[in-house]
């Protein structure tokens, strides 16, 4: 486990007044907050931002801190010395419990259940936080529904009343039908209890992995349809491939490009499919030999044809 | 050697959550949800305590406010502004996706 210089975190200096310490803060909280930051990692910086504000923002928690850092540079190998709390009463409880799953092994040591918390009140039963974590899956599990393997990182008490990370490895099942934003609830798989506590629940929110060949609203999907120029003007049966399958199309005679076709009901399925747009894109043959020239020059010699004069109307 | 149990989730769709689901799941009181919903803040805004039922999206909403009051001290109001701006942005970006007009 690494020493957290939370001072360098939060940017200020070790004599950094409280107003200094909530002004930085806020300072970062409006960088790196994942809604609205684009900066790279905003959602850990922010978790970092957050811990170091928790503990430099409590008197008791900050003075407590500072004397343990006297010995310790950032990063550094560190475990906390056996009672290095004694003497220190962490008061005003709220963030040890609520955040205690977002936050570090270096700052769960500290101030979490495996430091104070842990050895006070025998027989004392808590239920696990609830934990939540996003996840990213093909638009086509959402046809078909499927399995995924997904890691975390769960914070966990050792023998010797420590908290420790361990990675572990759920297969969680995809339901048909899912939408982007939807939550799956894993129930029991949260953080465990405390003192016999029952385990917290895991939530599980779905967002699609960007596809460059779909695009999807809601239920609805879209998605972009090559054709000839032959087919768009003449119409034609094609066949295109579809998150549900293969499935055959009647391009209507005198298409252009933009032109959208919905497939009703082969969206997303569920209670209410969604539907799946097809946008027809007319893509012209290169002009590449002496025969596509020669067409190109006959279409030129015998349509009349002037696309900008239509416009004009 | 690798864990071949599968599990499988419950989908919170549509008035999956209880009340005490949601607070659980945000890690406040559940007076914290309630004063939201009476302020108008947060779900529809029903009167009827025992039917209050919450979906995925209730769920997202309230984490956001939580975070947001958190976070900038911010008053339960300001933060559901900025979520409802941050709600409809998203609205937006979703729709100019699915248009093709956005690749981000």
């Amino acid at each position: 486990m690494e020493f957290k210089d939370y001072y360098q975190v939060l940017g200020v200096s070790k004599t950094a007044s409280a107003d200094e310490i909530k002004k930085a803060y806020r300072k970062l909280a409006r960088k790196f907050h994942p809604d609205v930051s684009k900066e790279p990692e905003a959602e850990q910086r922010m978790q970092e931002i957050n811990e170091a504000k928790a503990v430099l923002s409590d008197p008791e928690k900050r003075l407590a801190y500072d004397q343990l850092a006297q010995q310790y540079r950032s990063g550094q190998d560190f475990q906390p010395p056996p009672d290095w709390d004694t003497g220190f009463e962490f008061s005003g409880r709220g963030f040890e419990e609520a955040d205690l799953g977002e936050f570090s092994d270096f700052f769960a040591n500290l101030f979490g259940q495996g430091g104070r918390a842990g050895r006070g009140g025998r027989g004392y039963q808590m239920r696990g936080e609830d934990r939540h974590a996003k996840i990213n899956i093909d638009l086509a599990d959402a046809f078909h529904g499927s399995s995924r393997a997904i890691t975390l990182q769960v914070p966990q008490v050792d023998a010797q009343g420590r908290v420790v990370s361990r990675e572990h490895t759920l297969n969680v099942r995809i339901p048909k039908g899912v939408k982007a934003g939807q939550h799956i609830r894993l129930s029991g798989q949260g953080s465990p209890g405390l003192g016999g506590g029952p385990a917290g629940d895991l939530f599980l929110e779905i967002h699609f992995t960007p596809d460059s060949q779909y695009r999807v609203e809601g239920r609805d999907v879209y998605q972009r349809v090559p054709v000839t120029p032959w087919e768009a003007a003449l119409g034609a049966n094609i066949e295109i491939p579809t998150p549900s399958g293969a499935v055959k199309i009647k391009v209507p005679a005198g298409s252009q490009t933009g032109r959208r076709l919905r497939l009703k009901g082969r969206g997303i399925p569920g209670p209410e499919p969604g539907d799946l747009y097809v946008e027809l894109e007319v893509v012209l043959p290169p002009a590449d030999t002496d025969k596509a020239r020669e067409l190109y020059k006959t279409m030129a010699d015998e349509l009349a044809f002037d696309p900008r004069q239509r416009r004009g109307g | 050697m690798a864990q071949q149990h599968i599990f499988s989730g419950e989908l919170i769709d549509e008035a999956t959550l209880t009340l005490e689901d949601l607070a659980r799941a945000c890690s406040v009181d559940t007076d914290w949800v309630v004063e939201r919903i009476e302020s108008g803040l947060l779900a529809d805004g029903s009167p009827y305590v025992a039917s209050w039922r919450f979906t995925s999206r209730d769920l997202t909403r309230a984490r956001r406010l939580c975070q947001l009051e958190r976070d900038f001290e911010a008053a339960p109001e300001l933060a559901a502004l900025a979520t409802d701006l941050i709600e409809e942005n998203q609205r937006l970006r979703e729709r100019l996706r699915a248009a093709g007009l956005f690749d981000n």
